[in-house]
């Protein structure tokens, strides 16, 4: 039969040839860096460069920086070693303040203002002694260069850059999200506000701590937003376990036996009682905000499938609200509590 | 309704919750914000700068540590009963920081690094 059809090809078609890759540019690395420096500086940033995994230009002068962040911006990170020559074979005339380096900051912020720029100034004894303008006093600037001090400036950088990134919408995601964690975990009786909640999370962020690990710190293959309220999430409720502990020892220390004996505080928080007790909070706590919602019955069926363990999907299939239904009464929930 | 709890229950209700903050879109949280009586504009500004806050405060501390000469690997913060620590790679001094004084404290922090003299030294020879 194949004979009779024969423009009908039956062989697995085959595949037209893969196209050229086409040339890799630097700015499609994960991360980029340009370094203007000399060639010792060069080296050692090259090492802790590469080790992250960043892609780097090197120029040796700031002719060739310009040039180099011209064609290839943005990057990830500038370094401009602060005396670096204008162009190679310029003497540098050490009684006159150097403005090479400065310069080339201030031009490429001209371009694009949130670049992450660093001053690389190993034979200063401070900032101070950099004389930088106002424009140019958010730079970090390394004295000591070492790796591990590069790699923390690159780590806060990052940071600035994603917050620069984000818009107003998800900043009052952040703010609303603290604010709830805040009043649900009734922490504002104990002083605690969203901005403190916030901020520590930052500082969370920044440090990248775990507990008992090693450091892990945010990277930008996650989102800032995300991160920062996962580590809200989590502190609020250490903060909430805190208060909770502390007042149990209060509690605790100011009680006594029959006999007028002190109790021990350690005692009562291992105590089965204790563990009961806090269940029954808690169960108290839920039928409080069912009891919110007892004349909205959508709202209730959400709380329902919430406590159940459902999911929003599940919650809708089963009391058959329609996308907009749920979302109208979880705003009711949200807004009231 | 008759509605049944458990504990995990809250943790349930109040996740989805702070969950659903992030579920709205920019215009319903936009919207949201403004009905509740605050200018979003303002909510905004303010969360940057208490973001930025807490970036200037780090980076100043570190900046405190690193002019006494010692260094640390910023990968190898531990974080023990809620304070964070870390020790010099030089002088192996403690260096910790708790994010509710928002300041490093410990050894390090009391002096130069022993180990690290050359640097100090030169400092202070070219003040």
């Amino acid at each position: 039969m194949a004979h009779l059809l024969p423009f009908i090809d039956t062989r697995p078609p085959r595949r037209p040839p893969a196209p050229p890759l086409p040339p890799q540019s630097i700015n499609t690395a994960p991360k980029t860096a340009l370094v203007v420096a000399n060639e010792t500086l060069v080296k050692l940033l090259r090492r802790c460069f590469e080790e992250d995994g960043y892609t780097i230009r090197i120029a040796s002068n700031t002719e060739e920086g310009r040039r180099l962040y011209s064609d290839f911006a943005p990057f990830n990170v500038v370094i401009i070693e602060y005396d670096v020559p204008v162009r190679n074979g310029a003497q540098i005339d050490i009684f006159l303040p150097q403005t090479s380096g400065r310069d080339l900051a201030s031009d490429i912020l001209k371009i694009d203002p949130s670049q992450g720029i660093v001053f690389a100034a190993s034979p200063y004894r401070s900032r101070d002694d950099l004389l930088l303008p106002q424009e140019l006093l958010h730079i970090p600037v390394m004295i000591d260069i070492t790796i591990f001090q590069l790699r923390t400036l690159l780590s806060r950088l990052e940071v600035r850059l994603a917050m620069a990134a984000l818009t107003i919408a998800d900043k009052l995601r952040l703010k609303r999200a603290a604010a709830f964690w805040v009043q649900v975990r009734g922490l504002s009786a104990h002083d605690r506000t969203a901005d403190e909640l916030l901020s520590e999370a930052q500082l969370k962020t920044l440090i990248g701590a775990k507990e008992t690990q090693q450091g892990r710190h945010w990277n930008r293959d996650v989102d800032l937003v995300r991160y920062l309220t996962e580590a809200m999430r989590s502190i609020s409720n250490n903060w909430k376990r805190q208060s909770e502990k502390e007042k149990h020892f209060r509690l605790e220390l100011s009680t006594r036996d029959a006999e007028g004996t002190e109790q021990s505080p350690l005692k009562y928080l291992a105590s089965p009682e204790a563990a009961a007790d806090r269940i029954l909070i808690a169960k108290e706590k839920v039928a409080r905000i069912f009891r919110m919602f007892k004349d909205d019955t959508e709202a209730t069926q959400v709380l329902q499938g919430l406590d159940d363990g459902l999911r929003p999907n599940e919650i809708r299939q089963k009391y058959g609200l329609d996308k907009k239904r749920f979302a109208a009464a979880v705003k009711r929930i949200r807004a009231k509590l | 309704m008759a509605y049944k709890t458990s504990l995990d229950g809250q943790q349930r209700i109040l996740d989805h919750l702070a969950d659903s903050v992030f579920e709205l879109s920019d215009e319903e949280i936009l919207a949201e914000v403004r009905e509740s009586g605050v200018d979003p504009q303002e909510e905004a500004d303010r969360t940057s700068f208490v973001l930025r806050q807490a970036v200037d405060t780090w980076e100043s501390e570190n900046e405190r540590l690193s002019s006494l000469g010692h260094t640390i690997n910023p990968n190898y913060w531990r974080c023990v009963e809620g304070i964070y620590e870390n020790h010099c790679l030089s002088c192996g001094s403690l260096v910790s920081f708790s994010t509710t004084t928002q300041r490093m404290e410990g050894n390090a922090l009391h002096g130069s690094c022993p180990e690290n003299g050359y640097t100090i030294r030169r400092r202070e020879a070219s003040r």
